[in-house]
């Protein structure tokens, strides 16, 4: 099936009356999260996660997939119009998004946001269409050394990546690798780390270790605030179409954004946030009115926001093409078609073409939604941001209880919660990222199989391994990304030795 | 300081796994068995442990950690007694029911954010009801009434 060929076919399957609802149902859910300080869309699907269970795996792709992408939108909304970002992706928004708001400029800002968004989240979904069907292409060539070296290296990328120190991401990592291992063991049947415990047999189980991680670190942050309410401007309908002049200025940004957010969205790591710093600093360097920048520009607000949708569009490709997610969120899309027995890779695209086609043509679909729901309706989430936080967090944290509980109906998956919640806190507080702790969770399992299975090809030969001319393109780049940056410190602090005389400051 | 007690307990936790692993059959590298892997991650885990140990031995001490304010002493209370009702909630649940223990988590919990006690016991009362309702009766989830 050609890419136009399976978009129609898609369509068929995404505008079906129940999937067309799961959509829009997923867009709300991630708009108003996305609006909402403190809760993110990681958590959010976590949450809905056990909802999907009983449904079509297309229908629940597309759901969760809504409230990822939605959050984008919705992020940019609270930190344009109150002045914090609703969302890790929208932190860049704030800088220019809030100046134009105290220039009256609010409703150009929201505007230009959500038209970039929609702009990016289409090149985005095109690029999805191309690159995954591509990659889908050569991953048939690949055997377990090669997925071994992909989910290795990109572990070892997105603990370069996800901001911090690397020793601290390689403990998350550690730590989530150690955790795949709990369970009976795939190949012997054999129970480790369980300690006589039959639940934990089963493994460890994504969803509450992310709920915690996500849902409920994020509330303790928002307790410890107490009551709290948002002081919020109010946007009219008619002050909401942008300028000539501010369009101008805008579409190139939109363009540039939408590149930046697709490619880095490929490479593990923080994409959505990670794309909106790129997109913003290129701009202020290409621009000829640099100094507009942090004072109310329009492209200050264009780039970064559509960097961050094409971005969630660009994490789907690893998880559509070869079955690895590289974030938590497209880790918990993984978990959602696993749990229908559906193995997201090179052959998935081949085999269930209504799961694969029918959620990029929701996701077309999803973006037009969006734009509809985000324009006219800003107002009505805006005043979400009225309930106070505090009655929030707690009905939060009791759906977080009763989602985990009803994963198996088992209170271990309560405890995990309670106990990966105050882990995650203690993680905020000390400015580390867990990403790196969920994905290896993910991977680790399909790790394990994978390096058994390759060193049993290569009768246990490690450099046979390594030597495979594919696995060594692939570890390339994070080998790289990991040695470049101490190399060349290394060097500069050679040169300021050689150098005594100090630079003034 | 915290550098080196988050570095020794590294350490601690991946020699602990690592003994753990040790316990399991290793197999061979031609034919790995179901040791193999969780040792190779028990050695990552203690060489992270060890270099963050070294790193933060051989940095000087930093100065001390400024005395918490009266507002950050409010505000780790405030998620201290989250905490406390999360754990009581998951301790509670199988001995008295989803209902009330629902009920209790959302008044206490509001009570301690800042709510009145009145406020805070209607809103726990609403919500035990209508997310039994939601929960355990539409979507079949089998919360446990308690003893009556």
């Amino acid at each position: 099936m050609g890419p136009l060929e399976g978009l129609a076919y898609g369509f068929t399957v995404a505008l079906t009356p129940t999937n067309l609802l799961a959509c829009f149902l997923g867009v709300l859910v991630g708009t108003i999260v996305g609006v909402l300080p403190g809760i993110g869309p990681v958590g959010a699907m976590a949450l809905l996660l056990p909802s999907t269970f009983a449904l079509h795996p297309a229908t629940a792709l597309i759901m969760l997939a809504g409230i990822y992408y939605g959050a984008m939108y919705g992020g940019s909304t609270t930190s344009i119009l109150v002045n914090v970002p609703g969302e890790a992706g929208s932190i860049v928004t704030l800088l220019d998004g809030y100046q134009l708001t105290r220039k009256g400029r609010a409703g150009a800002a929201l505007c230009v946001a959500a038209v970039g968004s929609f702009i990016a989240g289409t090149i985005g979904v095109v690029g999805i269409m191309l690159a995954a069907a591509w990659l889908a292409d050569l991953a048939i060539k690949f055997g377990p050394p090669e997925y071994f070296a992909i989910a290795l290296g990109g572990l070892l990328l997105l603990s370069r990546l996800s901001g911090g120190s690397v020793l601290h991401s390689f403990v998350m990592v550690a730590v989530g690798l150690a955790l795949g291992t709990v369970g009976m063991d795939t190949v012997t049947a054999l129970r480790r780390f369980t300690f006589g415990s039959v639940a934990l047999s089963q493994g460890v189980d994504l969803v509450p270790v992310i709920m915690g991680l996500y849902g409920v670190a994020e509330v303790l942050l928002l307790a410890e605030q107490g009551i709290a309410k948002a002081v919020i401007v109010s946007v009219r309908l008619r002050e909401l179409l942008p300028t000539r002049d501010e369009w101008r200025r805008s579409w190139a940004p939109i363009g540039r954004g939408s590149v930046i957010g697709f490619v880095t969205g490929l490479i593990p790591g923080p994409a959505a946030v990670l794309s909106t710093f790129i997109a913003y600093n290129i701009e202020k360097k290409v621009s000829r009115t640099p100094e507009r920048f942090g004072h109310g520009a329009i492209e200050g607000v264009a780039a970064p926001e559509s960097a961050n949708n094409a971005a969630t569009a660009g994490a789907m490709v690893p998880l559509l093409s070869l079955g690895i997610p590289f974030s938590p969120a497209t880790a918990i899309l993984l978990g959602a078609l696993v749990i229908h027995g559906l193995q997201p890779g090179p052959l998935m695209i081949v085999q269930r073409p209504e799961v694969f086609w029918g959620f990029v043509a929701s996701m077309y679909i999803g973006n037009l939604l969006l734009l509809i729901l985000n324009l006219p309706l800003v107002g009505l989430f805006v005043s979400v941001l009225r309930l106070p936080q505090h009655v929030l967090a707690t009905l939060v944290l009791l759906l977080c209880l009763v989602g985990a509980f009803s994963l198996s109906n088992s209170y271990l998956d309560l405890w995990i919660l309670v106990i990966f919640g105050v882990f995650g806190y203690a993680l905020r507080k000390l400015s580390v990222d867990a990403s790196p702790l969920v994905v290896a969770l993910v991977l680790g399992p399909m790790m394990e199989k994978t390096l058994r299975q390759a060193l049993f090809i290569t009768q246990g030969s490690l450099a046979d391994l390594v030597m495979r001319p594919l696995t060594l393109a692939i570890l390339a780049i994070p080998a790289l990304a990991l040695l470049v940056p101490p190399l060349l410190r290394l060097r500069r602090s050679a040169r300021t030795a050689a150098a005594p005389v100090a630079e003034p400051r | 300081m915290l550098e080196r007690v988050v570095g020794l307990a590294v350490i601690v936790a991946a020699g602990i796994y690592l003994w753990l692993a040790a316990a399991l059959p290793y197999g061979t590298t031609a034919r790995p068995g179901a040791g193999f892997f969780p040792t190779l991650v028990g050695i990552f885990g203690c060489m992270v442990g060890l270099t963050m140990s070294a790193r933060a031995f051989r940095a000087p001490a930093r100065a001390p950690v400024v005395p918490a304010t009266t507002a950050d002493v409010a505000a780790q209370r405030r998620a201290l007694s989250t905490v406390a009702v999360l754990v009581g909630f998951c301790l509670l649940m199988p001995w008295i029911g989803y209902p009330l223990v629902a009920f209790a988590f959302v008044t206490v919990l509001l009570q301690r954010l800042g709510s009145a006690w009145r406020t805070a016991a209607l809103i726990g009362a609403v919500t035990a009801v209508v997310s039994f309702y939601a929960f355990g009766v539409l979507l079949d989830v089998p919360l446990p009434r308690g003893p009556w």
